[in-house]
C-alpha cells in the first residue's frame, strides 16, 4: 500500500479549516486557522482525505502519491 | 510589463543604491577590464563552442556544477530534466536580495560571459527562445544587456531574447514568481506541483537558472572540465562570486576560486566581527567559526552555514547581532508578498517578537514556536530562509539575548569570539 501526502496549495488556502474538521488524524490548525499537516496518508485514511480535498472551498489541497522532488 | 498592484515595500537596494567596487577575476571578470564589448570579448576567448546537450550535462556533471542563486542544484540534472523538445531558457538576473549585487555586476561588466552560456544551453536543447529577467530599479543595467544582445545579432547569432524587468522586492526573483512574470501575471511566487525543468513556461520544459550560473556554463563548454578544474579544488572546481558587504558603506564583488581562504576575503578587523554568511536567509557565524573557513560549499555547510548566493555581510562594529536581527527580519517580514497564510501572520509576530526581546520583554521560546510554524509551509521559501536567520541568531548568541533580557546591551564593547 503506498503511502499519499496531503498538499496545501499555501497561497490558495484561506484558512476554511474543512481539511481538519474532515481529517483530524492527519491535519491540525495552527494559531492562525492554517492547516499543519503531520503525517502521511496512509490506507485507513484515504477515503477521508480524498474527502477533504473534495470539500475545501477553495481548492487548495492536493493528494500526492510522489516523494519529495528536487528544485 | 506586469500589473503594479501590490502591498510590497521596494527593497532597499532602492533607496540605498551604493554600486559595489566590482574587482578583476580569475575566470568570469578575467576581461573586465576591456571592458563589455563583444570583439574584446571574442578577442579575448575566440567564438563561443556549441557541444551537444549530452556533452554539456556530462561536462556539468564532472564538475558538479551547482546553480548560483542561492538554493545549489546540480545543474547537470535540471539540463538532463529540460533536454525535451521545445525547451525555453530563462536567464534570472533579477537579484531580489538587495545585499546581493554579484549579477548585476556580472550582467554590467561581463554580459557576453554570461550571454555565451546561454546560447550554448540553448544550442544544446535546440532552442532559440531565451528570457532574460532583469532588475527594474536598474536601468543601466537593462540598457548593457539590450546593447550587448544587438551586437550578438549583427556578428549573425540568431537568439530569439525576450527581456523582462523584474519587480524590486526580495521574492521577485524566486524561480516560480519569475516564471509568473513570464507569463505576464503578477511577479509573486505560487505553487508549483512540478519542476520548471518539467513544465515551467507555458508549459514548456524550462530551463530556468541564475545568471552567474550560465555564466560558469559558458565557461565549461569552453574550457571543457579539466580547463575549468584548473581553479578551485578537486572536490569542488571553479569559481564563485561573492558580494562583501552588500548592505554595508563599501559593498564589493569578486570572484574567487573555491577553497580561498575567507581571511583572503576579508580585512583582520571584520574576520573578528560576527558574519552573516547566505544573505539575508542565511546563517549567523561566530569569528571562532570563520577563523579557518573556506570559501566552499561543504566547509561552509560543515559549519552549520549555506553559501547561499555568496552574500557575505560581517557585522558592523559596535553592532548588535540581535538588533541586526530585529531589523531585518522586520524588513523580510514586509516582504512577504502576503500570500499564504503562515508567513502572512508568521512573519510580522516573529518580528514583533524579536522587537520584544531587543527592548528585554518577549520570550525566546515563543520565537522557536513561530520559526517551526512558518518552515516548509509556503509556496516559496521566504518563511523558511527568515526562520533560518533567526534561528541561528539564537544559537550563536543567546548570550546577547540574556543581556537584552537584564536591560543591557554589550554589543558595543562586546568582542565576539
Amino acid at each position: 500500500m503506498s503511502e499519499h501526502q496531503l498538499r496545501v496549495d499555501w497561497p490558495a488556502c484561506q484558512g476554511h479549516g474543512l481539511c481538519a474538521e474532515i481529517l483530524p488524524e492527519v491535519v491540525s490548525l495552527d494559531e492562525w486557522g492554517y492547516p499543519i499537516v503531520h503525517k502521511f496518508v496512509n490506507g485507513d485514511v484515504l477515503a477521508m482525505a480524498k474527502s477533504a480535498v473534495r470539500a475545501c472551498p477553495t481548492l487548495a489541497l492536493r493528494l500526492t502519491r510522489t516523494a519529495p522532488r528536487p528544485g | 510589463m506586469t500589473a503594479m498592484t501590490s502591498v510590497l515595500r521596494p527593497s532597499a537596494r532602492n533607496e540605498v543604491g551604493l554600486a559595489p567596487m566590482v574587482s578583476q577575476g580569475p575566470a568570469l571578470l578575467a576581461g573586465i577590464a576591456q571592458g563589455p564589448g563583444l570583439v574584446a570579448h571574442r578577442d579575448r576567448l575566440g567564438p563561443a563552442p556549441r557541444p551537444s546537450a549530452a556533452a554539456l550535462v556530462e561536462m556539468a556533471a564532472d564538475v558538479d556544477l551547482r546553480g548560483r542563486g542561492g538554493a545549489g542544484f546540480p545543474f547537470a540534472v535540471k539540463l538532463a530534466a529540460a533536454a525535451r523538445r521545445r525547451a525555453v531558457v530563462v536567464v534570472n538576473a533579477s537579484e531580489g536580495e538587495p545585499a546581493s549585487h554579484k549579477d548585476a555586476a556580472l550582467m554590467t561588466c561581463a554580459p557576453h560571459v554570461v550571454l555565451d552560456g546561454a546560447a550554448a544551453v540553448a544550442c544544446a536543447l535546440g532552442t532559440r527562445q531565451v528570457h532574460i529577467v532583469v532588475p527594474c530599479e536598474l536601468p543601466s543595467l537593462r540598457l548593457v544587456v539590450q546593447r550587448a544582445l544587438h551586437e550578438r545579432a549583427s556578428a549573425g547569432e540568431r537568439l530569439d531574447v525576450t527581456l523582462h524587468e523584474a519587480q524590486p522586492w526580495f521574492v521577485a526573483g524566486q524561480a516560480q514568481a519569475v516564471l509568473q512574470l513570464l507569463a505576464g501575471r503578477e511577479n509573486l511566487p505560487v505553487t508549483t506541483w512540478q519542476p520548471a525543468a518539467v513544465r515551467g513556461h507555458r508549459g514548456r520544459p524550462t530551463l530556468l537558472s541564475n545568471a552567474e550560473t550560465f555564466a560558469h556554463l559558458g565557461h565549461l563548454a569552453r574550457l571543457g572540465s579539466a580547463g575549468y578544474a584548473a581553479q578551485g579544488t578537486a572536490d569542488e572546481p571553479g569559481t564563485t562570486l561573492l558580494t562583501l558587504r552588500g548592505d554595508g558603506w563599501d559593498p564589493q564583488v569578486r570572484e574567487v576560486a573555491f577553497g580561498t581562504p575567507l581571511a583572503d576575503v576579508f580585512t583582520g578587523a571584520e574576520m573578528i566581527r560576527p558574519h552573516l554568511l547566505g544573505g539575508y536567509h542565511g546563517t549567523w557565524l561566530r569569528p571562532a567559526q570563520l577563523r579557518d573557513l573556506t570559501v566552499s560549499r561543504t566547509a561552509i555547510a560543515a559549519a552549520g552555514a549555506t553559501l547561499g548566493a555568496g552574500v557575505m555581510l560581517p557585522l558592523a562594529p559596535g553592532a548588535c547581532p540581535l538588533v541586526r536581527t530585529a531589523e531585518l527580519v522586520d524588513y523580510l517580514s514586509g516582504q512577504s508578498a502576503g500570500r499564504c497564510g503562515p508567513c502572512r501572520n508568521g512573519l510580522p509576530a516573529m518580528a514583533g517578537e524579536l522587537r520584544a526581546l531587543v527592548q528585554g520583554q518577549g520570550s525566546v521560546g515563543r520565537v522557536e514556536e513561530l520559526c517551526g510554524l512558518v518552515v516548509r509551509r509556503g509556496a516559496c521559501a521566504h518563511p523558511d530562509g527568515t526562520a533560518r536567520l533567526v534561528a541561528s541568531m539564537l544559537a550563536r548568541f543567546p548570550e546577547e539575548v540574556v543581556s537584552h533580557s537584564l536591560g543591557r546591551c554589550r554589543a558595543r564593547d562586546q568582542v565576539f569570539a
